[in-house]
């Protein structure tokens, strides 16, 4: 698999790269470093001043220098500088064109009051990419880059359209060599439903336990959980995390072009979990025999 | 693996590969180059600052004295245009400055361009605190509490300083108007301008006219002036009025279409500028007068900022449009001159003439974020003391700007025509270009300069602020300048690389020889 870091000399970047890393540990997988430059091509009021580009595309080349010399030794990695409008908009064009799988950026919350809110790059990726994205949560950098990804846990829904989540969740877990964790999600705020969608959860899983088992001929250890809690955010604290996996959501089923991608429960996952979060576009196909 | 072919080869090259793809892409045609040029000049502002000023200094020959305060900048922009062609930077005067006469010459024209610049968004900041507070009392059914706010002075340097801060945020983060923006901005501004000319003439036909004066041919010769001294001083200040034009000359790498795009746009703006600047000049002269009193351009109550009290008598209701017209002009000035002390304070530091720490572009958004942020706090701490201590800030901003940008003007004039001594003679459009046309706009400015010095130690001189008997205007050149110059000393002995010529070293290209840059 092909891994794209969206990188920035930030903190946030830091935390982009360091989960790259550890995604791109496997033998076969690479890892690409891109920084997105503004390509001057957005009129501005300030005409662009070739003697200040040049200083700009130093600073760049030692942000990528840096970024390269953070990664350890036997990596399949590469550094890639992009001009693009956007920082969204030369991911998306760098992804495409390297025919990445898969696009990394930090998630650093930058929230009003301690509000949480995802940066403005992530939720534009959010909206518009075609490939899975990961957001890095803060501070994700501080934690060991030889640390492999432990567990996958995969959140899939009793609606139609998880059947890419479950597809990305399967490539990924072979791809690090990890277990899979199939889990289901339920929120039960009427009391007295409660038995019934319980049952109908499990019954999901279960099902849904059933073709990953049958899509995994090398025998991954697979597990199957329902969280059930008052709302979405208790269910997801009331799983047990472990500090070194990944989550997979799906996006949103609603998603058409320029809406929220990000659908409400991933959104909610987002926000309590402590660990990285890859959102899967509802279109994901992947062959999972590849 | 995957092969890469075709287009993803001019980007990606090898590992650490790095594309210089795309960075001069950004391509005006000719009426974006046109738009940023006028906006850059912000033709309301310019005019509501150095109108009374320049009034005060020459009276009824003010559309003589613009004429004339355009052939000085014309002759510097031209010589800027060669050098920036030769040796495009960031540094812009230090660098070139640096390359003809060495470390310390350079390293004064920096400064002085950095002064110039802090010395104008202070001047900008006030204007628009003015205004805003103009606005107000506009909207709110013309009460003069709210318009005299703007003359508390806690108030003012508390506003001022927010608008400081609210334009550094925006510098910081690099968040700019989009063209389209930027057309209805310039397009507005012209637009009440000329209603205002207009305007201005119904009121005289009508006999309504504050002090109506009939428009004399007089104004237009700048002999009438009456001293050399009245003549260097407005002349000073109507480079002012001009200044920002020769962005329309750089943009050569920009503009899209034919080569000749730039010279075009350039030869528009300032036809549409100067046009407007004489009709509006003429309106204003034969509506107000130069009277001493009242709404009259002599009366040194409303010099530093004429428009404030023109747009009420002239245009009646529609004053308010003046108001966010010089708002918004002053806001989009404020945005294209953060950049230029920035990017030049970021060029020192790469070079080592200043701390490391101004060669720091943010990782974020790609700015000079610590130049950005130094520039403004010094802007800020500028204009609270100029509040406090001069009985007309924003006119003696205004003189002092004037003089700092004959300064580093004249330097860098004179850098262009030494940097290419070799050449001079090359051919018969380097002799004009590189030799006439620069030695004369620098001897031009250094008269001028040296002029408004020696005028400016008279204590009535500009507002009639004075400190230990000088004028202040006088003080706070030499001040700018020798704080530069203690800067520089102690830069010199913390980081001698650069004065040693270590990092940006003294050049020349040679005869024939095409042109020559860092590489």
């Amino acid at each position: 698999m092909k891994f794209l870091v969206g990188y920035t000399a930030t903190p946030a970047g830091a935390d982009a790269l360091a989960l790259g890393v550890r995604l791109a540990r496997a033998p076969g997988s690479e890892l690409e470093i891109v920084l997105v430059l503004d390509g001057g091509e957005r009129a501005t009021l300030t005409p662009t001043d070739p003697g200040n580009n040049s200083l700009l595309l130093e600073a760049a080349e030692g942000w990528l220098a840096q970024a390269l010399a953070l990664v350890p030794a036997g990596f399949s990695v590469r550094t890639h500088l992009e001009h693009a409008d956007s920082l969204t908009q030369g991911l998306l064009a760098a992804a495409a064109r390297l025919e990445a799988n898969l696009i990394v950026v930090g998630a650093a919350t930058h929230g009003l009051l301690g509000r949480f809110a995802i940066g403005s790059v992530a939720s534009g990726l959010l909206h518009s990419s075609a490939i899975p994205v990961a957001l890095a949560p803060e501070g994700t950098r501080l934690m060991n880059t030889d640390e492999p990804i432990s567990r996958i846990t995969c959140a899939v829904g009793t609606k139609a359209g998880a059947g890419g989540v479950l597809t990305a969740g399967i490539l990924l877990a072979r791809t690090v060599d990890a277990p899979l964790r199939l889990v289901s999600l339920v929120a039960i705020d009427r009391p007295g439903a409660d038995a019934e969608a319980i049952q109908l959860a499990a019954d999901h899983a279960q099902a849904v336990l059933d073709y990953a088992t049958e899509h995994l001929m090398d025998g991954l250890d697979v597990t199957a959980n329902v969280a059930s809690g008052r709302s979405i955010e208790q269910a997801v604290r009331g799983l047990h995390w472990e500090p070194a996996e990944v989550a997979v959501v799906g996006s949103s089923r609603l998603a058409q072009p320029h809406r929220l991608f990000l659908g409400s429960i991933a959104a909610k996952m987002l926000r309590e979990l402590p660990v990285p979060l890859i959102v899967v576009p509802r279109d994901f196909t992947a062959t999972v025999g590849e | 693996m995957t092969l890469e072919i075709d287009a993803s080869e001019a980007v990606e090259k090898s590992t650490g590969g790095i594309s210089k793809k795309g960075l001069s892409a950004g391509s005006v045609g000719l009426v974006g180059a046109v738009i940023i040029g006028i906006s850059c000049i912000a033709p309301a502002y310019t005019l509501t600052g150095a109108l009374g000023p320049t009034v005060a200094e020459v009276g009824l020959q003010l559309p003589a004295i613009f004429v004339a305060g355009f052939i000085p900048m014309l002759l510097v922009a031209l010589g800027y245009r060669e050098l920036n062609n030769a040796m495009p930077d960031s540094g812009t005067s230090f660098t070139w400055a640096t390359r003809a006469f060495g470390p310390w010459i350079g390293w004064m024209a920096g400064w002085g361009l950095i002064a110039a610049t802090v010395v104008v968004l202070s001047n900008l900041a006030g204007i628009a605190v003015d205004f805003f507070y103009l606005m107000l009392s506009q909207i709110f059914g013309n009460s003069a509490q709210i318009a005299g706010l703007a003359g508390n002075p806690w108030i003012n340097v508390g506003t001022c300083l927010v608008f400081i801060g609210a334009a550094t945020w925006i510098s910081y983060r690099d968040m700019q108007t989009t063209q389209k923006v930027q057309y209805w901005l310039v397009g507005f501004q012209l637009i009440v301008l000329v209603g205002f000319g207009i305007m201005a003439f119904v009121h005289i036909a009508n006999g309504s006219a504050f002090d109506p004066t009939p428009v004399s041919l007089s104004w237009f010769n700048p002999v009438a002036i009456g001293s050399f001294s009245a003549f260097a001083a407005g002349l000073s200040l109507s480079i002012f009025i001009f200044w920002g034009w020769d962005v329309t000359l750089t943009m050569s790498e920009e503009t899209k279409g034919s080569r000749s795009t730039p010279g075009r746009a350039a030869t528009l703006t300032v036809i549409i500028v100067m046009v407007l600047y004489l009709f509006v000049a003429v309106a204003a002269i034969s509506f107000a007068g130069v009277g001493g009193t009242g709404v009259g351009l002599g009366n040194p109550e409303i010099q530093g900022n004429v428009f404030f009290a023109l747009a009420g008598p002239a245009l009646g209701p529609f004053a308010v449009l003046m108001s966010i017209a010089v708002l918004s002009s002053s806001a989009a000035s404020l945005q294209s001159t953060f950049v230029s002390p920035a990017r030049t304070l970021l060029a020192m530091g790469h070079y080592g003439a200043l701390p490391p720490a101004y060669a720091k572009v943010s990782p974020r958004f790609f700015t000079p974020g610590y130049a950005t942020i130094a520039s403004a706090i010094v802007a800020a701490g500028f204009y609270t003391i100029m509040r406090f201590v001069s009985e007309d800030v924003l006119w003696d901003t205004i003189t002092t700007l004037g003089m700092m940008i004959c300064f580093y003007y004249a330097l860098t004039a004179f850098a262009c025509v030494w940097y290419f001594r070799r050449q001079w003679f090359a051919t018969v459009r380097n002799a004009f270009f590189t030799l006439t046309f620069p030695l004369l706009g620098g001897i031009i400015l250094t008269v001028l300069f040296c002029t408004t010095l020696v005028d400016s130690m008279d204590p009535s001189y500009g507002s009639g602020s004075e400190i230990f008997g000088l004028g202040l205007v006088f003080v706070l050149g030499m001040a700018i300048l020798l704080i530069g110059v203690v800067i520089m000393v102690v830069q010199s002995k913390v980081r001698p690389a650069f004065f040693r010529g270590e990092t940006l070293s003294l050049a020349a290209p040679r005869f024939g020889e095409r042109d020559e840059s860092d590489e």
